[in-house]
């Protein structure tokens, strides 16, 4: 099992202006830990429900992937520069 | 049998050496024949554990101190495009019929439908050889390489 993203990094860079984040998202995931389980008797019944028309079972795999895809981002790396613009953003 | 082990076989025949001197010579070379396989193996291993996926945009070595170029350097993690190809799995039908005849607009004849989760493995494993090194007019260097 992975571990998912602990910080990711913002930055960026226009012309005149720019600015750089760092979010936590190791504080965030609590929080979206919550809201998942606060939300999930509606998803649980949302699911029933769409299940005979086999979308229940399609909302609970991409459920999965969505936290599959979310652990995968770590070690993510995107650092484009073009002139004085730049755009980086780091998964760690 | 490879040509060292024929000639001992015959030096053996022909009495030059003893049956225990041809048996540590075998020995010898079939470690070093161990050795190899398990140095290539060793080597199948690296590639196989590829973690990232690089796409880099170099400018010119010239223009490179220079503050107006263009540079790119992106780092896919491996597990990350496995994730995204499961996820094609998920596409609804109507949708997965829209995207197979986009790709065929573009030329591109691939039924999405065919990536199968068992070809996932099979498709990174192949993406670890891939190398691509590209140098455009303007002196960019573009490659794409797995690490």
């Amino acid at each position: 099992m992975k571990r998912p993203p602990m910080l990711m990094r913002l930055k960026i860079q226009g012309e005149k202006k720019g600015f750089g984040l760092w979010l936590p998202l190791f504080l965030l995931l609590p929080l979206a830990l919550i809201v998942f389980i606060i939300l999930s008797p509606l998803i649980l019944i949302a699911v029933l429900v769409l299940w005979p028309s086999g979308w229940g079972k399609r909302a609970l795999l991409i459920l999965r992937v969505a936290f599959e895809i979310c652990c995968s981002m770590r070690g993510l790396r995107v650092d484009v520069q073009s002139g004085q613009q730049c755009v980086y953003i780091s998964v760690v | 049998m490879t040509e060292n082990k024929k000639k001992i076989l015959e030096m053996l025949a022909q009495n030059k050496i003893s049956t225990d001197d041809a048996y540590r010579l075998l020995s010898v070379i079939e470690s070093g024949e161990s050795g190899q396989e398990s140095a290539s193996k060793a080597d199948a291993n690296v590639r196989g554990k590829a973690k990232y996926l690089r796409v880099t945009v170099l400018p010119e070595a010239e223009n490179e101190h220079s503050g107006n170029v263009d540079r790119v350097n992106v780092r896919v993690p491996m597990s990350l495009i496995r994730a995204g190809i499961k996820l094609t799995s998920l596409i609804p039908p109507e949708a997965r019929d829209k995207v197979n005849g986009a790709l065929r607009e573009k030329g591109i004849d691939f039924d999405v439908r065919n990536v199968k989760p068992e070809d996932i493995e099979e498709l990174i494993e192949a993406l670890s050889d891939l190398e691509v090194d590209v140098v455009s007019s303007k002196g960019e260097k573009v490659k794409v390489f797995v690490e």
